[in-house]
């Protein structure tokens, strides 16, 4: 009873001084709004990533050519050597080389640049993708540019008013291509390149023929069953042991991608829990500056509270759950900022959303704490008013 | 039956280097449904006395037995329960917050009690129509008169049903005609309902309707008349 009635007395009393409280909850929303996004873009992050590996399994390995020294520039792998390695190794099942450019998509005067990437039709069920329409590159394309849009290019163009269906042509670095199918929208991560999604899939031949400087700088391998991670890594190592010269190889197991997602997740969030700390002590320093002041100014209101029998205990309740309330209300705004900010992260890229209840806990939680821990000083103040001084006061 | 009894009450205090001896040795009687009023000069140690009685502050030294019952070395909770209990106050300044309304102010002294949100409001309008101001539940201090506002104090003093009603010159911020008519209000809720009455007054025109009259000089009692 005594609770519920504080809490209306605490609500009138802070919107009665709004400009004050406004003020002081500005490191609240800060603090609470950057933990919410936090929280929730790991969360988000990580549910991303793991749907990639449910989507395309966990029996695959990244293999990356890296160069040595600056100077010597990689020559990338052989395409011959890499198609052949189901063949020789036993570990490996199939494999699905790829290289990378980036250009100029040109249609009726219209220009954007987008990635494009040279693929083997082995890339489609390695990376378990779907087309919405029409179908993908095939080992019988050659050279002849048939191109793969990915599903954002597809709506890119569409929103241009250019035609996306099979059959239409495009100009690519000035050179014609023609469009074979668009790819369904697929859940990006570590392994899977982001231009399945942003750009445009070319026959690797005639993505190499295109543009000369591209290099097969990636090539992803699918283990055949039985055989493990580490086994596969030690038979591609060997494979490429007495090639490699001014090449070095690095091998990417699902198992090190999940290592090094945790590594930067770790790192993330101790940025964004060290700008939310700091925020919420500002703000808490806000909200126990607002409560002085209040306390200050209601001396009076104190002293009357206590002759008609308020006990110190209940002063120090009000003006406790006043400030709890000032900074769960920070928390509130806080925590929706916090919300709309990994909504709209999630969006940019292209990640599934959801509200992560966690954070919002953790954020009504943290609000609730700060204001106790802030409140107290001042809720204490005031339970120890003399009444009679309290009472002089005007 | 006596209600109060104070012997040799002292109370000092430090302003400064300097020690103000406000009360030097009060001592009184004070019998249920007794109305008193207390008169003395500014400074006098008026107010001073009236918050000892009140529990609000303590005497340095001296006896204070309340209903028979010493009352030295009690807990902050005992006396605030005691002022929330066994005494109503009533301000110069009518002291209502002003942020709630009439209504919600009667209702303090009961939410302190920890009664029922419903009961504190039937019990809060009984009392506002006692004191006439029934009419005026739902106004906020500020749309009230002075006269109102202290009605409406007074509702809040009487609402805890306490043994005593401690007035500070109520009627001091009021015009004469008000005054009175604030008066009369204590006089028929004392001779109605025998509430014992303490009132600070320098108006001896309020002290003389007052059954018994004392007076306070340079912290002692300088003189004790009783009319009947
Ligand atoms: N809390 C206090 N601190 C210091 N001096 C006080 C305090 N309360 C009262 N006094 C002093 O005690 C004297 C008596 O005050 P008070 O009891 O208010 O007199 P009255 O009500 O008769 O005018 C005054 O001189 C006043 O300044
Ligand atoms: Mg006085």
């Amino acid at each position: 009873m005594i609770i519920k009635a504080n809490l209306r007395e605490a609500a009138r009393s802070l919107i009665s001084s709004r400009q004050r409280s406004i003020l002081a909850l500005l490191g609240i929303v800060i603090g609470i709004a950057s933990v919410i996004a936090l929280v929730s873009i790991g969360t988000l992050a990580q549910q991303e990533s793991m749907r990639q590996f449910k989507e395309m399994g966990t029996d695959i390995l990244s293999i990356q050519t890296a160069n040595d020294r600056g100077e010597d520039k990689s020559k990338g792998f052989k395409l011959q050597k890499i198609l052949k390695i189901p063949e020789n190794l036993s570990s490996i099942s199939i494999v699905a080389p790829y290289a990378s450019s980036y250009g100029e998509l040109r249609k009726d005067g219209k220009r954007i640049n987008i990635p494009a990437m040279g693929v083997t039709e082995s890339f489609f069920q390695m990376n378990r993708l779907a087309m919405t329409e029409g179908r993908f590159i095939s080992d019988l394309d050659g050279i002849t540019p048939h191109a793969c849009l990915s599903s954002n290019l597809a709506a890119r163009l569409k929103a241009q008013g250019i035609e996306t269906n099979p059959g239409s042509e495009l100009y690519y670095n000035n050179r014609k291509i023609t469009v074979i199918g668009t790819i369904e929208p697929v859940a990006i991560g570590p392994m899977r390149p982001y231009e399945i999604q942003e750009g445009i899939l070319l026959p690797i031949t005639a993505l190499l023929h295109m543009s000369p400087q591209s290099i097969i700088s990636t090539f992803m391998a699918r283990l055949s069953p039985g055989f493990t991670t580490a086994l596969g890594t030690e038979e591609i190592k060997t494979c490429f042991s007495d090639l490699t010269e001014s090449m070095k190889l690095r091998i990417i197991s699902p198992e090190e991608m999940i290592a090094q997602m945790e590594r930067q997740f770790q790192m993330f969030t101790l940025l964004l829990g060290a700008i939310g700390s700091i925020s919420l002590i500002v703000g808490g320093v806000g909200v126990m500056n607002v409560m002085l002041v209040s306390v200050t100014e209601r001396k009076r209101e104190i002293g009357i509270r206590r002759a008609l029998g308020a006990r110190k205990k209940d002063i120090q309740w009000q003006f406790l759950i006043e400030s709890v309330l000032l900074s769960l209300v920070g928390g509130f705004v806080g925590s929706f900022i916090g919300v709309a900010t990994s909504w709209g992260i999630a969006r940019f890229s292209g990640w599934q959303f959801e509200i992560v209840h966690g954070a919002l806990i953790l954020g009504v939680g943290v609000s609730v704490a700060i204001g106790i821990f802030f409140g107290y000083y001042p809720a204490r103040q005031a339970a120890a008013l003399n009444p009679i001084q309290a009472l002089r006061t005007d | 039956m006596t209600l109060l009894k104070l012997e040799n009450i002292k109370k000092s205090f430090n302003l400064g280097p300097l020690q103000v001896n406000v009360l030097r040795g009060v001592s009184f009687e004070v019998k249920t449904g007794e109305m008193l009023a207390i008169m003395g000069t500014s400074g006098s140690g008026k107010s001073t006395l009236m918050n000892i009685i009140g529990f609000l502050d303590q005497p340095d030294s001296g006896r204070y037995l309340l209903e028979n019952r010493e009352t030295a070395r009690l807990s902050d909770s005992e006396l605030s329960a005691i002022r929330n209990k066994k005494i109503g106050f009533v301000f110069q300044q009518f002291n209502l917050l002003g942020r709630l309304t009439a209504l919600e102010n009667v209702c303090i002294p009961l939410v302190y009690r920890g009664i029922p949100e419903k009961e504190q409001k039937s019990m809060s309008m009984e009392i506002l129509e006692k004191v006439g101001m029934a009419d005026r539940a739902g106004h906020k201090p500020m749309e009230l008169s002075g006269g109102q506002q202290q009605r409406v104090a007074i509702a809040r003093a009487l609402v805890g049903s306490p043994s005593i009603l401690l007035a500070d010159e109520p009627t001091g911020a009021l015009d004469t005609r008000v005054g009175q008519e604030i008066m009369n209000l204590f006089l028929e809720l004392n001779s109605t309902r025998q509430i014992t009455t303490l009132i600070i007054t320098h108006d001896p025109r309020i002290a003389a309707q007052c059954p018994g009259t004392i007076l306070m000089q340079d912290g002692y009692i300088a003189d004790r008349e009783e009319s009947q």
